[in-house]
C-alpha cells in the first residue's frame, strides 16, 4: 500500500528521517541539495517518491535519460534508489524500478542501466531478479573514505523493447576505467 | 579536440596558461602571468579580468573589484571577458552586476542570440521577472524559437507569484500569459510538452479549471507523456477543484483496477463515493455515467468493489496490502457515518488479525495497523494482543524461560505485537514490577535475536534492534513517570550495548543524544551526532537536537561548531537554488521554478536558521569580546546594528523534524499538532528575547561614542538621542517579550519526552538571569541621564548597583551544588546547575560591558566636576555619592568573580575525583573554556577598569 507521486522540494525536508537509516541500494557520490535540485530541474519525471498510508516516506527513485540516440545509447539511468528499512521486503524497489523502466520505454530508450558496488550482493541479486545483467565492471568507481581501498562497480543493464536484438546488454569482455565511461 | 579547419584565436592561446593556473588553484601564478601578458598586450581585457579572479581568490576583493569595473566600463563584447566577468561577479556574490554587463553587450551587438540569452539568465539569477519577460521576447524576435517565447510567458507567471497585489496578478499578469499562450495555440505553434504544462499552470492559477481540463483532455494533452499518468493526475486535480465527483470516482476506480495498491486513489474513491451518496446522485439514463466511465455511487457498490479487489489480490504473485487496508478504511468511514456492520464487511478486530497473519512478518505491518487501531474497542486490547501472540510460531527451549522465535519471520511478527502492545497502552498500565519484568524479557529477546543477524554488515541494522529500543522506552517511563533513578542509567547501558551490535542504528544514537542531554552530559553527544553523518537539509531538520544543548551545557566550542555547520548550509542554499532555477528554464521544467523559489524561502525563513544566526553572534560576543573595545570591534565585524532586525517573525517556518525519534506511544501520549504549535510559539518567544538581547548589547558601543558631545553640549541631540531611544525602545520590547514568555510558561506545557525539547526560557526566568540582564539595560538607560537629571537618578543608579550585586550573588548561589548527587545508592545529575552557570557567565559578561559603559560615562562626568571645583576652589564639597557606589559595586563584583573561579576550580577537583568514564559530565576542556572566560573577566577587572577606578579613587582622595 503505497502512494506513488512526483518528488517535490518539500520532500527534501523529510529525507532526514528515512534517509538516516536508509541504505542506498546503489549510489554514486554523497548527495547535496544541488544534486537533488539538478535532477528536479532536468528530469523531474524520473524522480518518484513512495508514501505510506500513515504519511511516512517509504522510499524514492531518482534517475535520468541520457546518451546518444544515433549510437543507440539513449537510455534511462538509475541514479539512486532508496527504501527505508521499515518498508523493505514489500517489493517497493521493484515497483519503483518498473516505473523508471516504463518512463524510459516511453522516451524511446534502448536500455536502462545502473551502477552498484560489487560488494553489495543483496542489491546485485535483486537487480538480477528484475532482469538486469552485468554489462561491464567499472574499476575503482566508488572512491572510498577512511583509508579503505576504492571499490569497483558493476554497470548493470536491462534491454528495453526498442533494442529488439538486445545488443545493448552484451557483456564487455574487459573492465573499464571510470574515465572511459560516458 | 578542436575541429579541423577551426582557426584558433591567438588570444585564446595567450590566455590559456592563466586559465590553467586558475583551474589548478595557483592564483599567484595566474596573477603574474596576467601581468606579464598585459605588459605586451595592454588591450587584452580578459587578462585583466582573469587577474581580478586571481586577486579575488587571494582575498584582495577591493583590488579585484576595481580591476573588474575598469573592464566593465569598457562594455566588453568578447566572449572571454564576458564569461570571466560572470564568474568573477558570481564569486563576489554580485550577480546583479552580470545583468549590467550583458545589458551593455546586447546594446552593442543587438542580434546576438547568445548574449540575449545570457542576459535572460542573469535576470533569472536575481529574480528580475519583468526584465526577464522583455528579454525573452527580445530573444524570440531575433530567433523565433518556442522556448524563448515561453521563457517570457513563465516570467509573467513569476511576476504574478511575486506580486504583492493578488488582484494585479489575477487581472493582469496571468491573463496576459494566457493570451500569449492562446496566440501560439491558435497559430498551431505549440511544440513541446513543457509548453502544455505551462498552459495548464496558467489556467490552474487563474482558477479556470474547466478550461484547464479541456486542455489536458484535448489534443494538446496528448503531449503530456513524460510523467507517469500525467494526464490522469492533472484531470483528477481539476475534477476535484470542480467537485466533479462522478469523474473523480470513475477515474480513481479505473486507476485502482490498474494498480490496486495505490493508496491515494482509494482515498479519492471513497471521498467521491460518499460525496455522491450525500448528493443522492443517480446516473443519467441514456448516456455514459461520466466522462471517465462507470461510477460507483452507493455503499453496496463500494463494498463490492473492495471485496473484488481482495479476491483479485489473492491471485496476484506478490501480496498487496492495499485492498486489505482499503477495507479497514471503508469500515472506518462507515463507522464515522454511524454504520456499524450493516454491510457485512466483518469485524475490524478479526480483519486486523487476518492482516497480521498475512503481513505480520513485514516490518511495516505495525505502521499499517497503527492507522486503524482506533477501530478496536479498548476492552478488547488484551484479547487482541494474545490472539496475535497465539499464531506466532515461538518455541520453548530448555535454556530459556520464554518461548523464542525460530526464524526472522517469527521474530518480525513478535516484534510487531510488542510494538502494538505499547501503542495500545498495555505497558503503560503496568506497575513498576511488571514493567521491569517486560524489560528483562525484551532484552532476552533482543540478545536472542542477534543470532539471526550475525552476517549483517556494519551498515545494516540488527533484526532485533527494536526490542532493545522498546525496552529503553519502558525504562524511560520508569525514570520519568515513577522517579526510578536507576532506570536512566540502565537506558544508557542498553543503548550503548545496542549500538555496539548495530553501529549504524540512528535511533540508538538519537535516543542516546536525547538522554545524555537531559542528564546534562554533553561530552558524548557531539561524537554521536557526528556519527549520524547529518547532511545538508538535516542541519535544518534535526540540528536542533545539538544546538539546543551544546551551549546551555557549556560546550562553547561544540556550540559554535554546530551553528557554523548549519549556517554554512543555509548560506550556500541561496546560491545553489538560483543555479537550478536557471536550469529549470533551460530544460522547460517550469513547474519546478515556483517550487524552487518556495524551497529557498522555506529555508531562508527557517526558525532554526534564525536561531543559529542569533545564538552564534551572542556566542561570539561572549567568547571573543571581553573588553569593551573588542566588543565594539566584534559588533562592527559582525555588522550588527541595534536598529536592524533580520528575522522574518511573521513567516518563520518550523522545519524541525520532531518525529525523528521513533516512538510507539498511544495517541494521547504522542506528539500532537498542538505540541508542535506550542513548541513553535515557545521557540519564537525565546528567539525574540535572545534577538533583543543581542541587539541591546550591540547598541552599547554606539552609545559610548555619544558621551563626549553629550557632556560638553546638550544641544547635540539629534543623532545622539536617537541611539538611546533605540536602546530604550528595544528594552521595552524585551520587557514585553519577557512578559509574553512568562505568560506562555504559566500554561506549564509538558511536551512528550521524545518530542520537542523545551527552550531555555524557563531556566532564564527562574534563575534570575532575566532580571539581572534587564536591570543591566535599565542601568544603561539611567546612567545616560546622569548629568541631566541630577540627584534623583544618582540615587536610582546607586540602588541599581546594590541590587545588581545581590541578584548576581543570588544567581551564583543557584550554580552551587553537586552536579552528581548520590542518594540511597543511586546517582542523580543536576544539569540545571550547569545551565545556571552558563547563564551566569553570560550575565556577568553583559555586566562587564554595561559597567564599562558606566565607567565611560562616570569618568568624564567626574573630571568635569573636578574642573568646576578647581575653578570655584571649593575643595571641601563632597563629590556625588554615585562614584562611591560604583566603586563599591566594582569591588564586590571582583569578589564575586573570584568566588566563581574558586567554585569552578572546586568542581574540577570533584570531577577529577569522580572520574566517571561513562557519565563524562563535564570534560576538562569545557572547564578550561569556562575558567578561561572567567579568568579573562578577572584580568579585565584587575586590569583596565580596575585601574581606572583606582585612579579615580586617587583623584578623589587628593581632591579631598
Amino acid at each position: 500500500m503505497t502512494s506513488l507521486r512526483a518528488f517535490t522540494c518539500d520532500d527534501l525536508f523529510r529525507l532526514g528521517g528515512a534517509a538516516l537509516d536508509a541504505v542506498l541500494l546503489n549510489c554514486g557520490p554523497q548527495y547535496g541539495i544541488p544534486f537533488y535540485l539538478q535532477y528536479l530541474a532536468h528530469w523531474p519525471e524520473y524522480f518518484i517518491v513512495a508514501e505510506a498510508p500513515g504519511g511516512e516516506l517509504m522510499g524514492y527513485i531518482m534517475g535520468k535519460a541520457e546518451g546518444s540516440v544515433a549510437r543507440e545509447e539513449w537510455h534511462g539511468h538509475v541514479t539512486a534508489l532508496s527504501v527505508a528499512p521499515e518498508f523493505r521486503r514489500l517489493g517497493l524497489a521493484a515497483k519503483l524500478m518498473e516505473l523508471l523502466e516504463e518512463i524510459s520505454e516511453k522516451k524511446g530508450g534502448f536500455f536502462v542501466d545502473l551502477f552498484v558496488r560489487v560488494s553489495n550482493q543483496v542489491a546485485v541479486n535483486m537487480y538480477k531478479q528484475l532482469g538486469y545483467s552485468v554489462y561491464r565492471t567499472v574499476l575503482e568507481y566508488y572512491s572510498a573514505s577512511n583509508g579503505e581501498p576504492d571499490e569497483d562497480a558493476y554497470d548493470m543493464r536491462k534491454a528495453l523493447s526498442r533494442d529488439t536484438e538486445k545488443k545493448s546488454i552484451i557483456p564487455l569482455p574487459h573492465p573499464v576505467r571510470p574515465e572511459d565511461i560516458e | 579536440m578542436a575541429a579541423r579547419g577551426h582557426v584558433q584565436d591567438p588570444n585564446d592561446r595567450r590566455l590559456r596558461p592563466i586559465y590553467d593556473y586558475l583551474d589548478n588553484g595557483n592564483n599567484k601564478m595566474a596573477i603574474q602571468q596576467a601581468d606579464k601578458l598585459l605588459k605586451k598586450h595592454k588591450d587584452l581585457h580578459c587578462a585583466k579580468v582573469l587577474k581580478a579572479i586571481g586577486l579575488q581568490r587571494t582575498g584582495k576583493q577591493d583590488e579585484a573589484y576595481a580591476l573588474a569595473q575598469e573592464v566593465a566600463a569598457l562594455e566588453p563584447t568578447d566572449d572571454n571577458s564576458l564569461q570571466a566577468l560572470t564568474i568573477l561577479y558570481r564569486e563576489m556574490h554580485r550577480p546583479e552586476l552580470v545583468t549590467k554587463l550583458y545589458e551593455a553587450a546586447v546594446k552593442k551587438v543587438p542580434n546576438s542570440e547568445e548574449y540575449h540569452s545570457h542576459l535572460f539568465m542573469a535576470y533569472a539569477r536575481v529574480g528580475e521577472y519583468k526584465k526577464m519577460q522583455q528579454a525573452g521576447m527580445a530573444l524570440y524576435k531575433i530567433v523565433p524559437k518556442n522556448p524563448y517565447y515561453f521563457w517570457s510567458v513563465m516570467s509573467l507567471i513569476m511576476q504574478s507569484i511575486s506580486a504583492q497585489d493578488e488582484n494585479l496578478s489575477k487581472t493582469m499578469f496571468l491573463p496576459l500569459a494566457e493570451r500569449m499562450v492562446e496566440k501560439m495555440v491558435k497559430e498551431d505553434k505549440i511544440e513541446a510538452e513543457a509548453e502544455v504544462e505551462l498552459y495548464y499552470m496558467i489556467l490552474e492559477r487563474l482558477e479556470k479549471y474547466q478550461e484547464a481540463l479541456d486542455v489536458v483532455r484535448g489534443k494538446l494533452g496528448e503531449k503530456l507523456t513524460s510523467e507517469l499518468q500525467s494526464r490522469e493526475n492533472k484531470c483528477m486535480a481539476m475534477y476535484k477543484k470542480l467537485c466533479r465527483w462522478p469523474e473523480c470516482n470513475a477515474l480513481s476506480r479505473r486507476l485502482l483496477l490498474k494498480n490496486s495498491d495505490d493508496w491515494q486513489f482509494y482515498i479519492t474513491y471513497f471521498d467521491s463515493v460518499f460525496q455522491l451518496i450525500d448528493e443522492s446522485w443517480t446516473p443519467p439514463l441514456e448516456e455514459e455515467h461520466s466522462l471517465e466511465g462507470e461510477v460507483h455511487y452507493s455503499i453496496e457498490q463500494a463494498v463490492k468493489f473492495i471485496e473484488e479487489r481482495i479476491t483479485e489480490e489473492s491471485k496476484s504473485t506478490r501480496p498487496l496490502r492495499g485492498p486489505y487496508l482499503a477495507k479497514l478504511e471503508l469500515i472506518r468511514r462507515l463507522r464515522c457515518r454511524g454504520c456499524n456492520d450493516e454491510y457485512k464487511l466483518g469485524d475490524p478486530e478479526e480483519l486486523m488479525f487476518q492482516y497480521f497473519k498475512k503481513f505480520g512478518d513485514k516490518p511495516c505491518c505495525f505502521t499499517d495497523l497503527k492507522v486503524f487501531v482506533d477501530l478496536l474497542p479498548s476492552s478488547q486490547y488484551t484479547k487482541f494482543i494474545s490472539q496475535l501472540l497465539e499464531v506466532i510460531p515461538l518455541s520453548s527451549t530448555t535454556e530459556s524461560e520464554i518461548a523464542l522465535p525460530a526464524d526472522i519471520k517469527a521474530l518480525q511478527q513478535h516484534l510487531c505485537v510488542v510494538q502494538l502492545s505499547r501503542l495500545l497502552g498495555i505497558y503503560h498500565a503496568m506497575d513498576k514490577k511488571q514493567k521491569l519484568t517486560v524489560v528483562r524479557e525484551l532484552m532476552l529477546r533482543y540478545h536472542h535475536g542477534l543470532e539471526f543477524g550475525k552476517t549483517c554488515l556494519k551498515t545494516e541494522l540488527q533484526f532485533s534492534d527494536y526490542y532493545c529500543l522498546l525496552a529503553v522506552h519502558l525504562l524511560l517511563d520508569l525514570w520519568l513517570e515513577e522517579g526510578e533513578e536507576m532506570a536512566v542509567w540502565q537506558c544508557l547501558t542498553l543503548l550503548e550495548e545496542g549500538l555496539s551490535h548495530s553501529p549504524s542504528n540512528a535511533q540508538f544514537k538519537l535516543l542516546l543524544i536525547r538522554i545524555y542531554c537531559r542528564l546534562g552530559a554533553f561530552e558524548p553527544v557531539a561524537e554521536l551526532y557526528s556519527s549520524l553523518d547529518a547532511k545538508h537539509i538535516q542541519h535544518d531538520t534535526i540540528g536542533y537536537l545539538l544546538t539546543r544543548y551544546a551551549e546551555s551545557l557549556g560546550h562553547y566550542a561544540a556550540a559554535s561548531q554546530s551553528c557554523n555547520f548549519a549556517l554554512r548550509f543555509f548560506h550556500s542554499n541561496q546560491k545553489d537554488t538560483s543555479e537550478y532555477i536557471i536550469q529549470a528554464y533551460k530544460y522547460g521544467a517550469f513547474e519546478k521554478i515556483p517550487e524552487f523559489i518556495a524551497f529557498r524561502n522555506r529555508l531562508n525563513s527557517s526558525l532554526h536558521f534564525a536561531q543559529v544566526r542569533t545564538e552564534r553572534m551572542l556566542l561570539d560576543l561572549l567568547l571573543e569580546a571581553n573588553i569593551s573595545s573588542s566588543l565594539e570591534e566584534s559588533i562592527k565585524s559582525m555588522s550588527l546594528s541595534p536598529e536592524e532586525d533580520d528575522i522574518p517573525w511573521k513567516d518563520l517556518r518550523d522545519n524541525r523534524d520532531l518525529t525523528v525519534l521513533f516512538n510507539w506511544d498511544p495517541k494521547d501520549r504522542d506528539i500532537s499538532e498542538e505540541h508542535r504549535k506550542l513548541s513553535l510559539e515557545e521557540e519564537t518567544l525565546w528567539l525574540r528575547i535572545r534577538s533583543l538581547t543581542l541587539r541591546l548589547v550591540s547598541g552599547l558601543p554606539t552609545l559610548s561614542h555619544s558621551i563626549q558631545p553629550k557632556n560638553s553640549e546638550k544641544t547635540a541631540e539629534n543623532g545622539v538621542s536617537s541611539k538611546i531611544d533605540t536602546i530604550r525602545s528595544l528594552l521595552q520590547q524585551l520587557e514585553a517579550a519577557v512578559d509574553s514568555g512568562k505568560k506562555f510558561l504559566e500554561q506549564k506545557i509538558q511536551y512528550p519526552v521524545l518530542g520537542p525539547p523545551p527552550t531555555r526560557m524557563a531556566g532564564f526566568f527562574s534563575n534570575g538571569s532575566c532580571q539581572c540582564q534587564t536591570s543591566l539595560f535599565y542601568l544603561v538607560s539611567d546612567i545616560y541621564e546622569l548629568d541631566t537629571n541630577g540627584l534623583e537618578v544618582q540615587e536610582r543608579i546607586g540602588n541599581s548597583f546594590k541590587s545588581l550585586i545581590e541578584r548576581l550573588t543570588d544567581l551564583f548561589n543557584k550554580c552551587k551544588g553537586d552536579l552528581i548527587e548520590v542518594r540511597d545508592g543511586t546517582l542523580k545529575t543536576q544539569p540545571n546547575l550547569l545551565e545556571n552557570l552558563v547563564f551566569f557567565v553570560e550575565t556577568i559578561s553583559i555586566t562587564q560591558w554595561v559597567s564599562s559603559y558606566c565607567d565611560g560615562v562616570l569618568r568624564p562626568f567626574k573630571s568635569n566636576l573636578q574642573k568646576k571645583k578647581k575653578k570655584k576652589k571649593e575643595t571641601n564639597v563632597a563629590m556625588p555619592p554615585v562614584f562611591t557606589h560604583f566603586l563599591d559595586y566594582v569591588t564586590e563584583l571582583q569578589t564575586l568573580t573570584s568566588n566563581v573561579i574558586d567554585h569552578i576550580k572546586g568542581l574540577e577537583i570533584i570531577l577529577t575525583a569522580l572520574k566517571l568514564e561513562e557519565l563524562s559530565l563535564k570534560d576538562t576542556l569545557l572547564l578550561q573554556v569556562r575558567t578561561s572566560i572567567i579568568r579573562d573577566d578577572t584580568e579585565f577587572w584587575n586590569g583596565e577598569l580596575g585601574c581606572d577606578v583606582c585612579d579615580s579613587i586617587c583623584c578623589l582622595i587628593c581632591l579631598q
